[in-house]
């Protein structure tokens, strides 16, 4: 039989734990299971046996571990021990209808940007695994804990088969798994991606799960699976506390919101399923209609569109002189402040264009998404015009994205929709095509109208579809602004899509363009407009959404409006002149202070004074404290930290005048291969840059190749590494044998908590840092 | 999840070598805020197991596949006929905040590392507690982890692999022997049925013996 027959039935029957069967036939702890596949294959295909004659229409094969990472000190390969458990499986269903599944569990290691294991890495993983499993008659991803290693797997078993897949995931009594992808994003991502069936196993009882599948119920058209495990382990004993006969009981409560597969986890056996049978016998399958709302999200949060809601348009290079010098220098570091500053401003999406003449923009698109992804939950809207980087972008994507663009010419309807489709991305569509952006309103619905039913074509679904009419900049074209409007409002009514619209194009050239831009977005939301694309950090720009939000009743009880602007007591104005020096606030960390001073210094003097006479003497005096043990470290970097704002102030000041650099060269900084500890390396750039130098910081867990690569590219004569761990040492050798064996012109200083100056000379290290305020020295030394 | 109300921020404090005579009037405020958004971000789990041991060629912990060697856990062990494999974090949110704080502000990311360092601590504390109250157990020897003295490091991968730690608490170990998410300890706790002599925690055991920053300043990490 098929899955699809099987799909016919009211419910198709899973089977129980293998895991605990096997406890029971006495299997060694500390072993490999899935090597019984081979070493014992009567044992496993008694127990898949015993399932089919309980009523199971489909058994998992013995191989939930059997991946390259958990079989590495095994004498057998993930091919051998797939293909005999496989072939276990098929041998018990032999004579029956029942299906066999590839059954995959987690790798073992955590993906980035937690863990090491590389996003690509897990997908060649889980590749191996599905080819070794091309017998079975579906595949199963299951007990997964991160959003992105189901990618992974999902993506793997997609493009290398055309099995049904059925994906379960493990989550919590707080509804999140341990990695805390909530029950939505699975929903949203795992249907996007084109799962067959999703759901839930292991970690809880049936009981414990029900509020959970009430949930999913809601966010999934898909089948739901569910296999609980029998109740909670006792602590001591280790023994499940759910009957058979109640674990049937709780399967059957759960019927209310759809379940459709079946089956059980840890601690439940044959019984379990016999019981479950007999119950399901009594009842049908219930069909609950529903609409998922239009949202997009990340693993953990999740940003519905049933309200405006504010896309942060600041990364972006057009016109912004630093943010082009930070994606031609790899400056990552920078984008991210810019992401953290929108998303504190109160933007819900952020809108990533990492577009540049001379760079390689797909390359620098994927480092982008997975940097936003390790330090933000905010959802992202990718925004690029090459198809190229669109898919490399919506493959590393961590949840479900929104692509910013398809327009209404073919060609791009043709490149564009596919990869939506793939993916499960929404899609932005602008209404211009081949003949540019029509003048009148009623063109632009007629092109919005073709790209909805070419969307539709391909299968995406309608709240995945949003439509831009497209801003005009009213100093040029004044009556287009109404045209706009008035689009985007049929948009709304007629095709029933969600809206966006970038906002700050339609005050250029004009003076106050803040007021212009905050009456527009005002009108623009009473049209129906739902995504403002803005600068979250004026004020006037997300007040009026917040404003808006609450006068149409979306913020209930003004709760969210109240939450932030409830406090706001309106501050003295600050003095304008100086209270302090400079010099002081360095030596009491106060940042604003600084930045303040800052400006108001740089109307008397120029930029490289006040480096030279006021920040590095205070920050000269501040490393002398620390030396004395007058002030510890935290204090010292306090220090530092304001210093760097003073110097932000500077260097904007120098971009915007075009003089020369403050910088005095440039150092290239690392946390070896395979070490995760950056706060070292990180408090040794912030003293660097406060020097003046350029600093290269190319994060944690650095191919020896990576730096090799930044230290050619950016003619840099010093280098740090450093390491934290001992078993991290040997990449730290590794990457200086590498630029010494490509004759790099440089200097190498090392530094970190297990290091000595004996080991950093035996290594081939020319410094040994034993502080970050050495490296400053050592600094000083190489570079001048 | 274990409950954890306050940081012991002394602790916090002594990791990143503060000393008495220092005003730290300056980072008050950055101290107070950085408990609050740790004590929100992380989640405290923990999973252990109590195994009889062997000793035979090295030290068996029986039905885990798990072998012990070297001079130092055999010192550790001399009294125990049974051990607590302890495994407890923080959780990758802890990672998550360290990673927003390493961009957005250096001071609070160091003093927030040093507070979840002083966190796991207490963590295991408590999950030490809470163990000997369930299972009965009155006498045992300090937390000892791969790593030191002469016990290996290497044994973190069978480790979490006995205890299942990454299907109960979501904790890992890559290919450096680092353990993911990063705040997070893995311990062997001696049992015994009779009172242990007072053990040497010092110095002399520590693989940092060498390079330690605590002991170069005259100071002790405590453990």
């Amino acid at each position: 039989m098929e899955f699809k027959k099987l799909l016919e039935k009211d419910y198709i029957i899973l089977d129980g734990a293998m895991g605990t069967m096997l406890q029971k036939m006495g299997l060694k702890p500390g072993g490999i299971p899935e090597i019984l596949s081979i070493t014992d294959p009567d044992k496993i295909i008694s127990i898949h046996k015993k399932y089919i004659e309980a009523g199971s229409d489909i058994i998992y094969a013995n191989t939930f571990g059997a991946n390259s990472y958990k079989l590495k000190e095994s004498e057998y390969s993930v091919s051998e021990v797939i293909k005999a458990s496989v072939r276990c499986a098929k041998k018990a269903c032999e004579g029956t209808s029942a299906l066999t599944a590839l059954d995959i569990g987690p790798i073992g290691q955590l993906l980035e940007p937690t863990g090491t294991l590389k996003f690509e890495a897990a997908y060649e993983i889980f590749k191996e695994q599905i080819a070794a499993g091309k017998d079975a008659d579906i595949i199963v991803l299951e007990t997964m804990t991160d959003l992105y290693e189901v990618k992974a797997g999902l993506l793997a078993a997609k493009e290398n088969s055309d099995k049904p897949i059925i994906v379960t995931m493990t989550f919590e009594e707080n509804m999140r798994t341990f990695t805390g992808c909530c029950i939505a994003s699975m929903a949203l991502t795992l249907e996007g991606l084109g799962a067959d069936a999703i759901g839930v196993n292991c970690s809880l009882g049936p009981k414990e799960l029900i509020p959970i599948i009430e949930e999913l119920s809601r966010w999934t058209r898909l089948p739901i699976v569910v296999k609980p495990n029998a109740g909670l382990p006792d602590p001591v004993t280790g023994e499940y506390n759910v009957s058979a006969r109640e674990f049937a009981e709780s399967i059957a409560e759960m019927n209310k919101y759809g379940i459709k597969l079946v089956g059980g986890c840890c601690g439940t056996d044959p019984d379990y399923i016999k019981e479950t049978v007999k119950i399901l016998s009594g009842l049908t399958h219930a069909i609950n209609e529903k609409t998922i709302p239009a949202a997009i999200c990340s693993p953990t949060s999740v940003v519905v569109i049933d309200q405006p809601r504010i896309i942060g348009e600041r990364i972006n290079p057009t016109g912004k002189k630093l943010f082009k010098e930070a994606l031609k220098n790899k400056n990552i570091e920078y984008i991210l402040g810019q992401a953290v500053e929108q998303i504190q401003g109160g933007a819900e999406i952020l809108d990533i264009n990492v577009g540049l003449p001379d760079i390689d923009e797909k390359e620098m698109m994927v480092k982008v998404i997975k940097a936003v992804q390790g330090i933000a939950d905010t959802p992202l809207q990718i925004d690029s015009t090459d198809p190229e980087v669109l898919e490399a972008a919506l493959r590393v994507y961590n949840g479900k994205p929104l692509v910013n663009s398809v327009n209404g010419e073919d060609e791009s309807l043709e490149r564009i929709l596919p990869l939506i489709k793939k993916y499960g991305a929404a899609v932005l569509g602008l209404t211009l095509d081949k003949n540019g952006i029509p003048k009148k309103a009623d063109e632009r619905f007629e092109i919005a109208k073709k790209i909805m039913n070419r969307a539709l074509e391909y299968g995406i679904s309608k709240e995945n579809i949003f439509i831009d009419c497209l801003t005009l900049t009213a100093s040029a074209e004044q009556e287009a602004v109404m045209e706009t409007l008035n689009a985007l409002e049929r948009v709304k009514k007629e095709l029933g899509l969600k809206t966006v619209l970038g906002v700050s194009n339609i005050s250029f050239g004009l003076p106050n363009r803040g007021l212009i831009n905050s009456t527009f977005l005002t009108m623009a939301l009473t049209k129906g407009l739902d995504l403002p694309i803005i600068n979250p950090n004026m004020e006037a720009m997300t007040g009026a959404v917040r404003a808006y939000r609450l006068l149409a009743c979306h913020d209930k009880n003004s709760s969210e409006f109240i939450e932030h602007y409830g406090s706001d007591v309106r501050e003295k104005p600050e003095k304008k002149d100086a209270d302090y020096s400079l010099e002081y606030a360095i030596e009491k960390g106060l940042k604003e202070k600084a930045k303040e001073i800052t400006t108001v210094l740089l109307e008397k003097h120029d930029a490289m004074q006040i480096i030279n006479d006021m920040i590095i003497p205070a920050l000269d005096k501040a490393g002398t404290e620390f030396e004395t043990g007058r002030i510890f470290l935290p204090q010292l970097i306090l220090s530092a930290g304001v210093a760097q704002e003073a110097f932000e102030v500077l260097k904007k000041k120098i971009a915007s005048s075009n003089d020369s650099t403050v910088e005095k060269g440039t150092i290239v900084l690392a946390t070896v291969k395979g070490d995760v500890h950056d706060i070292g390396k990180n408090i040794v750039k912030v003293l660097l840059e406060n020097y003046g130098y350029n600093v290269i910081d190319l994060g944690k867990d650095v191919e020896y190749e990576d730096v090799l690569k930044a230290v050619n590219e950016n003619n840099c004569h010093l280098v740090g590494l450093s390491a934290l761990m001992t078993t991290t040492l040997g990449s730290m050798a590794a990457t200086i044998k590498l630029l010494r064996e490509n004759n790099c012109d440089c200097k190498i200083m090392v530094g970190g908590a297990v290091l000595t100056y004996e080991y950093a000379m035996k290594i081939g290290a020319d410094y040994y840092s034993k502080d970050a305020k050495q490296s400053v020295d050592i600094a000083k030394e190489v570079l001048g | 999840m274990v409950k954890i109300d306050s940081i012991n921020i002394d602790e916090a404090l002594r990791y990143m070598g503060y000393k008495d005579n220092i005003d730290i009037d300056n980072l008050k405020d950055i101290i107070s805020e950085c408990e609050k958004r740790l004590l929100s971000s992380a989640e405290p789990r923990y999973c252990y197991r109590i195994a009889d041991i062997e000793k035979t060629d090295g030290i068996t912990v029986k039905n885990t596949g798990l072998v012990l060697v070297g001079k130092s856990i055999l010192d550790h062990l001399a009294e125990c006929d049974s051990v607590i494999l302890l495994a407890a974090t923080l959780s990758d949110k802890t990672d998550k905040l360290m990673n927003l704080l390493n961009v957005t502000d250096v001071t609070s990311a160091l003093i927030t590392d040093a507070m979840a360092s002083a966190m796991t601590e207490q963590l295991c504390d408590i999950a030490e507690e809470e163990i000997r109250q369930e299972r009965g157990i009155k006498y045992t020897t300090f937390r000892f982890s791969p790593g030191y003295g002469d016990l290996p490091i290497g044994i973190q991968r069978n480790f979490i692999k006995a205890l299942n730690a990454d299907k109960k608490i979501g904790l890992t170990v890559n290919d450096s022997n680092i353990l993911i998410p990063r705040k997070s300890v893995t311990a062997i706790i001696g049992i015994s049925n009779k009172p242990l002599p007072k053990q040497k925690r010092g110095c002399a055991i520590c693989s940092m013996n060498k390079s330690c920053q605590y002991k170069k300043r005259g100071a002790h990490c405590g453990i």
